[in-house]
């Protein structure tokens, strides 16, 4: 019997529930309080909560018992040995159940332990559907036996469901707490080895500690600014790029372009940011950056093989659909009624588009911008192959910079210690990234609603 | 029926939050689990493909997590939810081997499986150089000793023949991987750790102040800093011919077309000066093996075979197709007898 | 502001001068109303420049991977070597050393051959994977034992760049992986019509492989697939519930301003974060296994969310508040107006926004680098719990590797990705459209 029989009988008990509740009301005469299908919901309901959490207590305690019943028939000698290694026979006697392929010959005790294995496990398969069915009937039958004309199921239902929904909406919650968390404790580790006032305003970042304790490296620096001032650099030159082409792009498809322009354009620019940013990298790396360095040195500057232009440059190409899609939506979205208003007072469209549908549709504008500014400062790929990892403190975009992801990548799959501050500092620039975005986002939300204009 | 499919989904991903729990308790293992260095991982590989089409066990699975992070999760513990062999550009360490113990990790077999060059190259067709380590330092430490050797200044040679004037007056300009790497470890220690010993001014400093001058490379833009990704600095040599790059041998071996070696010290970088260790730019590579999962987890001692076979480490095996320098007869008895015995890893010498 | 615009109409006749400015400011404007709508047109046309000049690149590239050169042979197979015994044992004919059958083919298509050292490159010319299909098509049929069999056989992946022309074949002999000796035997093949270039079925039906001529991005497309499964199972249905809740019951207080920053920034925080939250919480706290699709499956579902979240949410708002009221004031509940009214009318906007996070969760590679998805995997997963790459996983992969002939098929492999990406896009597109209609 398949572990999984428990649900099916669970599935077919809730609809079995449905239906008997569904079809109660109708011995109450016309007099009854909510619609059938409500009863029939309210049973569904009390016959799948008290089972499903008896399965999932179920399928949390069976491995251990198991484990234990199974461990209890092996030969003291086995059983002495440390718990880790114990685990090890466990998954050996367990590949031998699943009918996987095992190391060597199995020994008699093994082979013994494993046929004792699969009664257990039949064993409990057995008695989780029974006590499945169990509660379920006996929990639907008291659920059943409550429907009376007067049992307000709907609300009953109905709340239920709220609830449900209420939970789902506290999982973006707990992802925050936890990603919160799980970089708190590394970064808290980092700090201690690295002063956090060193890490934020220190303008040297050089990751370089010793590789082995009779060795010593240079001190290694843990000034995150050049790494701020690399993102920003490049998140600001890849703005350069898309806000003017993907707000004019926006402008012309909502506003000039016929529909069947805009119904090919608009799909099609939006395919950009969908290209893998690794494929932008190599785009990057190898077609834009050569290209800039000779088009510098027709004109005798200096330029980088891994100029941040060249980065900058194509990540404003990868971000143009944030900006031209959002846009597009909200300049769609500002009622015809202004338009027309403006076009009657004899304002040309360009006029019209850039002092009245602009405005209007600004602060959607600036998220959509917000937006595509948050894209460019988490991508990594792009910078990794085309800006290299150089920290340079320069505001020159023909400089080779580095940004705060890049150097999280290289610490993270980087060949040292793990426990070292270069690993640990990962995390913290994690942290910081984090904290950075929020503080970003909360500004934001504040500006949208403050200068948001309503047309109801 | 839009309600009712939205309904189906929800069940759905009730069933997937009940199958999480379900998923840790069955997760048995009956393939191996590789971790570790990115310069190992090519040839880590194609013995475990041979290994998985040759034989009824499962093909292993392997990480490029890097040589600290594989000795990490590797150390982290015994049992299935822990990897059975790390690959590693650069030995173990003493504190790692204390952090196995702590976590009951014992038994460590070392299988130094063969070495690897890393090469200074160029774009083929470009000036071909002819450099000695002095150089090599000369023209990526930050800080090099004045010419009446009095103190260290700043690096000041922004072309080659700034250095000699054998050397072309080319910028230099130098791509190499990023200190997170074993490849730039083992580079520093083996390139500029041996250019330095000419320099008495240097070799005087007390051992830090030394090795900081030794070892810390230029941030001025002479020396970049292009990623781990070999293959990429290959290609951006080749788009840029006055660059110099430095990577593994295998990708030199495979890309003999685009890029040429430098000779280091007179010696080419090539296939037999590497293996007779005339070439003074190589590094050994590793295979730590947990010796309490040999017996346990399936096809360990059959992989183990297949990767210490003639036919893979062997001076004419699979792996030396792959740019992989093989050890020498006597050594790689050595680790034979190593894995029979189960010896377990000892770092004094 | 309003000094730029044009003043009012009355004087527009009043005298020839004011009336030749008039025109000339007419003219002016109308120039700059030009100007502007050519300024919009070549945005979109610089962006659509982009995108041709992209795919033309890509295609260029990759068109090549999808032929491989095999090499045409007399093979011997004889019982004595495949079955001693002669019982048609499935273990006894897998054991067979299938790769020395065509050694032995070599040389007999070239019997002057005879040095080790020759010979050795004469076998390297061979993809050393052929063995395992001429094996897969024996056991396939074992009454091919003890025939002599024409096969078309892989052909390495060197001899594989010369004949689709990316070795120089006119190179001096140190600067290419062929040596003239080899070459020789390849001219001869040639001219004998044994080389052929096929159509390379393997790279969709195999796993990934060392040897370029053998690998395939099956398991990564598996692996993708069943992540993107999990993707949609959790984050369209949570995603949902937290919008209509949001939307439609949650009370205006600070608590729901929580939720609602919380979530706008989840959208933004970089995706690589979300990887450490996978690895710490899904594979070091929950102990799930690393590198299998359902801790990819559940980090993506993290990262999409937000999408799902704000998309459905605009498709809540989207619907007329005349729909709701309409059914509040036959005296539906609040929840049977949602879900029967306003629900079937949003629905399609929230599709689009699933599907383009999902298109998204499925390009996306950072995350999956921190819980030990960059890894090597031949055999293709059966289930969200075998170990699997994902296919820009597997970009990534390939693009490192330092074999040439992996970088026409890298291109490959981004472009079946794209082809998977227009599908979604095109989807998200189609059910847009009709919900326009209907709305």
């Amino acid at each position: 019997m398949p572990p999984y029989t428990a649900l099916i009988i669970l599935l077919a008990l809730t609809v079995l529930g449905y239906w008997l509740g569904r079809r109660r009301p109708a011995a109450f005469g016309r007099k009854y309080h909510s619609l059938p299908g409500y009863y029939g919901s309210y049973v569904a309901i009390w016959c799948v909560f008290p089972a499903l959490a008896l399965y999932c207590l179920w399928q949390l305690v069976e491995p251990g018992f198991i484990r234990s019943q199974v461990l209890a028939t092996l030969p003291a000698e086995l059983l002495e040995l440390p718990e880790a290694e114990l685990g090890l026979i466990y998954n050996d006697i367990r590949n031998l159940v699943e009918g996987n392929i095992v190391s060597g010959a199995p020994g008699e005790e093994i082979i013994a332990a494993a046929s004792r294995y699969t009664a257990l496990q039949r064993m409990s398969n057995l008695g989780i559907a029974l006590a499945v069915l169990v509660a379920g009937l006996a929990s639907s039958g008291w659920a059943l036996r409550r429907v009376k004309p007067t049992l307000r199921a709907r609300n009953k239902v109905e709340r239920t469901l709220r609830m449900l929904l209420m939970a789902a909406s506290t999982v973006a919650i707990f992802t925050t707490i936890g990603i919160f968390l799980s970089v708190l404790f590394e970064a808290i580790q980092f700090f201690q080895l690295v002063s956090p006032l060193e890490f934020l305003f220190g303008l040297s970042w050089s990751p370089q500690t010793a590789i082995r304790p009779d060795q010593v490296g240079s001190s290694g620096a843990f000034g995150a600014v050049p790494l701020f001032t690399g993102t920003l650099l490049i998140s600001g030159l890849a703005l350069l790029v898309a806000v003017p082409v993907g707000l004019l792009s926006a402008i012309y498809l909502s506003e000039y372009a016929n529909a069947r322009i805009r119904a090919i354009a608009k799909p099609m620019l939006e395919v950009l940011a969908g290209i893998p940013t690794v494929v932008y990298g190599y785009f990057a790396a190898l077609t834009v950056g050569p290209l800039l360095r000779q088009f510098g040195e027709a004109f005798g500057l200096g330029v980088s093989s891994e100029s941040a232009l060249g980065a900058g440059l194509v990540m404003g190409i990868m971000i143009i659909p944030f900006v031209s899609s959002l846009s597009d939506d909200v300049i769609n979205a500002v009622p015809q009624d202004l338009r027309d208003g403006s076009l009657a007072l004899g304002a040309t469209q360009s006029e019209t588009i850039r002092q009245v549908l602009i405005p209007a549709a600004l602060p959607g504008i600036v998220g959509g911008i917000l937006l595509a500014a948050s894209r460019a400062i988490g991508e990594t790929m792009i910078v990794v192959m085309a800006a290299g990892l150089a920290a340079n403190l320069t505001a020159n975009p023909l400089e080779a910079v580095t940004t705060v992801t890049v150097q999280m990548v290289t610490l993270l799959i980087g060949d040292q210690e793990f426990d070292s501050a270069k690993t640990l500092a990962a995390f913290a620039l994690g942290l910081l990234l984090f904290v950075t975005t929020l503080a970003l986002n909360v500004v934001a939300l504040r500006v949208v609603r403050r200068y948001r204009e309503q047309y109801e | 029926m839009a309600i009712l499919s939205a309904w189906a989904l929800a069940l759905a991903a009730t069933l997937t939050l009940l199958l999480m729990p379900a998923a840790q308790a069955q997760a048995t293992r009956d393939y191996i689990s590789i971790v570790g260095s990115s310069t190992v991982y090519p040839f880590s590989t194609v013995a475990a493909e041979r290994f998985g089409r040759g034989t009824d066990f499962p093909t292993p699975k392997i990480e490029s997590t890097g040589s600290g992070g594989g000795l990490k999760l590797f150390c982290s513990g015994v049992g299935i939810q822990h990897p059975d062999i790390t690959n590693s550009s650069r030995r173990i360490k003493q504190s790692e081997i204390d952090s196995c113990a702590k976590n009951g990790v014992n038994g460590i077999v070392e299988v130094k499986i063969g070495y690897d060059g890393i090469v200074l190259a160029n774009a083929k067709g470009a000036h071909r150089y002819q450099l000695t380590r002095q150089q090599v330092f000369l023209a990526l430490a930050r800080d090099i000793p004045d010419s009446d050797g009095a103190g260290l200044i700043p690096n000041p040679h922004k072309t080659w023949s700034d250095i000699a004037p054998n050397l072309p007056a080319i910028p230099i300009e130098v791509l190499g991987p990023p200190p997170t790497s074993g490849t730039r470890d083992a580079f520093v220690e083996l390139v500029m750790d041996a250019g330095c010993q000419s320099f008495p001014l240097i070799e005087n400093l007390a051992g830090n102040a030394r090795d900081a001058a030794c070892y810390t490379l230029r941030e001025d833009g002479a020396f970049i800093e292009a990623g781990e990704n070999d293959n990429l600095i290959v290609q951006k040599l080749e788009a840029n011919p006055t660059a110099l790059g430095i990577f593994g041998y295998s990708f030199l071996d495979q890309n003999q077309d685009k890029v040429q070696g430098s000779p280091i010290d007179g010696i080419e970088p090539n296939f037999d000066s590497i293996a007779d260790g005339s070439y003074p730019v190589s590094r050994p590579l590793f295979s730590y093996v947990k010796s309490m999962h040999m017996d346990e987890i399936p096809g360990m001692a059959e992989f183990l075979a297949e990767l210490t076979s003639e036919a893979a480490w062997g001076d004419f095996g699979y792996l030396s197709d792959r740019g992989l320098i093989p050890l020498p007869e006597s050594e790689r008895q050595a680790v034979l007898s190593a894995i029979k015995e189960r010896a377990h890893v000892n770092l004094a010498p | 502001m309003n000094r730029q615009r044009p003043g009012p109409p009355e004087p527009v006749a009043s005298s020839p001068a004011a009336r030749a400015e008039f025109g000339r400011r007419l003219a002016r404007r109308n120039r700059q109303e030009s100007r502007f709508r050519l300024a919009g047109l070549c945005a979109v046309l610089a962006g659509l420049a982009f995108l041709a000049f992209f795919f033309l690149t890509l295609i260029g590239n990759a068109y090549t991977a999808f032929a491989q050169t095999h090499i045409l042979l007399d093979v011997e197979l004889s019982a004595a070597a495949i079955d001693p015994e002669g019982t048609r044992n499935r273990q006894t004919l897998g054991r067979a050393d299938y790769q020395g059958l065509i050694r032995n083919a070599l040389r007999q298509q070239f019997p002057a051959v005879t040095r080790r050292g020759d010979l050795r490159q004469l076998f390297a010319l061979v993809s050393p994977g052929a063995g395992f299909d001429l094996r897969k098509q024996v056991l396939a049929n074992p009454g091919l034992i003890g025939q002599k069999q024409r096969f078309w056989l892989a052909a390495d992946d060197d001899v594989d760049m010369l004949i689709k022309g990316h070795m120089n074949r006119s190179a001096p002999e140190s600067q290419r992986r062929i040596n003239d000796r080899q070459l020789a035997w390849i001219e001869q093949l040639e001219a004998a019509g044994r080389i052929e270039r096929q159509f390379n079925h393997r790279f969709f039906i195999s796993g990934d492989s060392r040897d370029p001529e053998m690998s395939g991005i099956r398991s990564a497309v598996a692996g993708s697939f069943y992540m993107l499964l999990v993707t949609l199972a959790l984050s369209f249905p949570l995603g949902v519930a937290t919008a209509i809740y949001l939307e439609e019951f949650a009370p205006k207080n600070r608590w729901t301003d929580l939720v609602e920053v919380n979530i706008n920034n989840l959208a933004a925080v970089p995706s690589i974060v979300f990887g450490l939250l996978g690895l710490a919480l899904f594979i070091n706290l929950f102990g799930l296994p690393r590198s299998v699709p359902l801790v990819g499956g559940l980090v993506l579902t993290l990262m999409t969310l937000p999408v799902v979240i704000i998309a459905a949410r605009a498709a809540l708002t989207s619907v007329p508040p005349s729909i709701r009221e309409a059914a509040l004031g036959v005296g539906a509940s609040k929840m049977q107006a949602i879900f029967h009214h306003v629900m079937p009318l949003a629905l399609p906007g929230m599709l689009t926004g699933t599907i383009i996070g999902m298109a998204r969760a499925l390009g996306e590679s950072a995350p999956l680098l921190m819980i030990g998805m960059v890894a090597f995997i031949v055999d293709v997963p059966e289930s969200p719990l075998d170990p699997s790459a994902a296919l820009p996983v597997q970009i990534y992969l390939w693009a490192d590797s330092p074999e040439r002939a992996f970088v026409e098929r890298t291109s490959a492999a981004i472009l079946v990705l794209l082809a998977f990406l227009l599908v979604m896009n095109a989807g998200a597109i189609l059910l847009r459209k009709r919900y326009e209609k209907h709305g």
